[in-house]
């Protein structure tokens, strides 16, 4: 049984370390893992997705989840929620920032930014909850931890243990952001304590 | 279980050269190449370099392989076709040490400018290609393609493609062991100099070196077969093999690590032990083709399989026939722009407002063509932009508003000579360097015009306006693209001039740089919400709805503002200051 987690926002939102953590602390925990994404022109405040695939017991051949099959979507902004949809399955575990960066095409007046965007994302049936985790990070005064304060709220669904999550960040972030991200990744635990 | 580290396929070509005793090291960055010479310099012990261009570095890797050093050179797909110069003949020549030529196609145009397939390089120059399918394979078929080289006195070509090079997988690592060598340069002339009387004899020798190649294929363990059902039988290779195995993971497969040439006698056996044979591949039907001309029956595919990414679904379905467009949703598209701060937007608002007739060239600033800015109207090649702007003057003359924009880094790798072709045959060019002192679309290289080399050492740096000068530029003046105001009186005085001139737009990218000034925020008070500051497309400033859907309300996110002030200059109600320390979110 593969695990497929798909990770989503805007360039800049820190998505491509959430997904490096995540891939280490599967790594570490024995499973077969792979991870991809796409760097270059598209980091440039354009939408960046991440996927991450693990096991511990089948193959993992494609670095891609196939599409209707990610079983988990941890999204930093809304509009980008929505769009990564259609990539998750009917029961998937959606995490979202109820975050809204305009994109350039609704600030020229050539599109609108949906105004029902969390409705549309509960209308499928899926399990839907919001993790405020740039407003968490901001508060712990470090607004670019949101992506491993994300990590944290998702982390409890995803049977890795937290001495590997800490190994893990340690391991992917730079030393001195360590410590943040430690607070960071417990404060997202806690944010999703009810679910 | 032996350890594992997870490593990109570029991170793992890099530890496969570093282990098979790599002495050296080039290439230029491009997209989704351009970590593997970093993490090769990580690694230590390897000469590497930077090189100007790719022509540079493969050139300079065919003089490192002539002492017997084993040698990687680096690119992105489009690399090639400025490297293919050398790289042709010293198809030739041959090798002394291992020579392995890294290039990395990009299906689905992720970060480039054609989807080409440089598998098609190796029946043209006659050299064989290996592609990984992921990160162990990248490893290992690295470290492996250096003694093949020099085994078949050819260079390698080491072909990945975006989810190759950008997926991390796992890797079991082995130690460097570095062969024992001369370190010399071997003199052979009737090898090494490709006159024709010696180059038809290499022509010759070449054909042999394929007919060996050819024998190595059959027995290779680059290539296998995994037995399955025996009714559907797929012949695939690179990341197209693993969305196969994904797809069908029944089917029997004949998994191809050497693509070129092909195991003719095995594919053969293939074919007769399977009912139905597919050809799983990725861009061009290469290996299709060939196999079709082998007189062999292939499962027809969708023609539309050839553009783009696979996955494993579009090859679950391409297994049924079909290849069903991607249903568009109707969400506001999220394109990317230039960041806020971003100097070349200075540029490109100027540009837009003088109405001028851009011919842009590879960089972060092609950006500079999507609304709101629509300031750039062509984008050919690297270096493309200062040969179009030289073309248009010359078929048509000057109509006071041609001007060719390229960055710091695309000029040196292949501005110059056309800035060199516009002073010798003398049109009343406008080329504006964007010198933003680093290569930011690749991720923030340096270049000679930085001065700082991939090792650390310091290196000459190149004086920009010193080598337009000497290329006989009579007008070349330096300027501040966050000045609109200076930025529009150089333009107009050049693009109004009937000599060539060079504007060097220098201001550090905001990426490098991280030159963070206090945020600024809109006075709503005082704001006429005529739109001026969101049609500079910075996306830093939010249009926020009001009653009026023609005039929403323009917000900074003061997380996002670098405080570079651009919005206040083109502010007609001088509504955009900078924000108090503790002023209230506008």
């Amino acid at each position: 049984m593969v695990t497929n987690v798909l990770l989503c926002g805007v360039g800049g939102q820190g998505i491509i370390t959430a997904s490096k953590i995540l891939s280490e602390a599967a790594l570490m925990s024995g499973y077969a893992v792979k991870k991809s994404e796409v760097h270059g022109m598209s980091q440039r405040g354009g939408n960046v997705e991440s996927h991450v695939r693990f096991s511990a017991d089948s193959p993992v051949h494609a670095p891609t989840i196939p599409t209707g099959e990610a079983c988990m979507l941890l999204a930093f902004e809304t509009l980008e929620a929505l769009r990564a949809l259609p990539q998750t399955s009917p029961e998937a575990l959606v995490l979202v920032d109820e975050r809204r960066i305009v994109p350039m095409s609704v600030n020229t007046g050539l599109a609108q930014y949906p105004d029902d965007a969390m409705q549309r994302l509960e209308a499928g049936g899926r399990h839907v909850h919001v993790v405020p985790a740039f407003a968490i990070a901001t508060d712990l005064g470090e607004y670019r931890a949101a992506n491993v304060v994300m990590l944290g709220a998702a982390s409890r669904h995803l049977g890795i243990t937290s001495e590997v999550w800490q190994e893990a960040i340690k391991h992917s972030v730079r030393p001195r952001a360590v410590d943040s991200s430690l607070k960071a990744f417990e404060a997202g635990l806690a944010a999703l304590a009810g679910a | 279980m032996p350890q594992r580290t997870l490593l990109s396929g570029n991170e793992a070509i890099a530890r496969g050269a570093w282990e098979a005793g790599v002495r050296f090291g080039s290439g230029y960055p491009g997209t989704p190449s351009s970590e593997i010479l970093p993490a090769l310099t990580e690694l230590g012990d390897a000469y590497t370099e930077w090189s100007v261009n790719e022509k540079c570095a493969l050139e300079a890797a065919a003089g490192a392989s002539l002492t017997g050093a084993r040698c990687i050179v680096t690119m992105k797909h489009v690399g090639l076709n400025v490297a293919a110069d050398p790289f042709f003949t010293l198809c030739y020549t041959g090798v002394n040490g291992g020579v392995v030529i890294v290039c990395a196609d990009d299906p689905e145009m992720h970060s480039s400018q054609n989807e080409q397939d440089n598998r098609n390089y190796a029946r043209a120059a006659k050299a064989p290609v290996l592609e990984p399918s992921d990160s162990q394979e990248a490893r290992d078929y690295t470290a492996l393609s250096f003694r093949l080289s020099e085994q078949f006195d050819v260079p390698f070509i080491l072909r990945t493609t975006t989810r190759i090079a950008h997926s991390d997988t796992p890797v079991i690592l082995g130690e460097r062991d570095v062969p024992e060598r001369d370190c010399e340069a071997v003199r052979d002339r009737q090898k090494y100099v490709m006159i024709p009387a010696y180059a038809r004899k290499r022509r010759r020798a070449m054909h042999e070196r394929t007919l060996a190649l050819k024998a190595f294929a059959e027995e290779t363990e680059l290539n296998r077969t995994e037995p399955g059902d025996g009714k559907t039988g797929i012949i695939a290779s690179g990341v197209a093999y693993q969305y196969a195995k994904e797809a069908a993971p029944g089917a029997s497969f004949l998994k191809l690590g050497m693509t070129w040439p092909l195991p003719e006698a095995m594919i053969r056996r293939f074919a007769e032990s399977v009912e139905k044979l597919y050809v799983i591949e990725e861009l061009d039907p290469i290996i299709t083709e060939q196999v079709l001309a082998m007189g062999l029956a292939v499962e027809p595919l969708p023609q539309t399989l050839q553009f783009g990414e696979l996955s494993p679904t579009r090859v679950a379905a391409a297994l049924q026939g079909e290849d069903p467009e991607l249903s568009g949703d109707s969400l506001p598209p999220r394109p990317p722009t230039l960041c806020a701060g971003c100097p070349h937007r200075g540029v490109f608002v100027t540009l837009r407002k003088l109405k001028a007739y851009v011919t842009g060239d590879i960089g972060c600033y092609t950006l500079g063509t999507l609304p709101p800015l629509q300031a750039l109207d062509t984008c050919l090649c690297m270096g493309g932009g200062v040969g179009q702007t030289h073309g248009i003057l010359s078929a048509c003359g000057k109509k006071d508003k041609e001007v060719a924009v390229i960055g710091d880094s695309t000029f040196v790798h292949s501005g110059i000579t056309g800035l060199i072709n516009i002073a010798y045959n003398g049109s009343p060019a406008v080329v504006c360097i964007l010198d933003n002192g680093t290569t930011a679309m690749t991720g923030g290289q340096d270049h000679p015009g930085t001065g700082v080399t991939l090792s650390g050492r310091p290196g000459r740096r190149l004086d920009l306006p010193g080598i337009c000068r000497a290329a006989g530029i009579p007008n070349v003046e330096v300027i501040d693209p966050r000045d609109l105001k200076q930025t529009e009186e150089t333009l107009k005085a050049a693009m109004a001039s009937d000599e060539p001139w060079v504007i060097i737009a220098r201001c550090p990218c905001v990426l490098i740089s991280r030159d963070r000034k206090p945020p600024y925020q809109v006075d709503q008070e005082a704001c006429i919400r005529c739109g001026a500051c969101l049609r500079i497309g910075c996306p830093a400033i939010a249009a926020e709805p009001t009653d009026d859907p023609r005039k929403p309300r323009p917000v900074i996110d003061r997380s996002m503002c670098v405080g570079c002030g651009l919005c206040a200059q083109v502010c007609p109600q001088d509504a955009i200051h900078v924000a108090e320390a503790d002023g209230a979110e506008d």
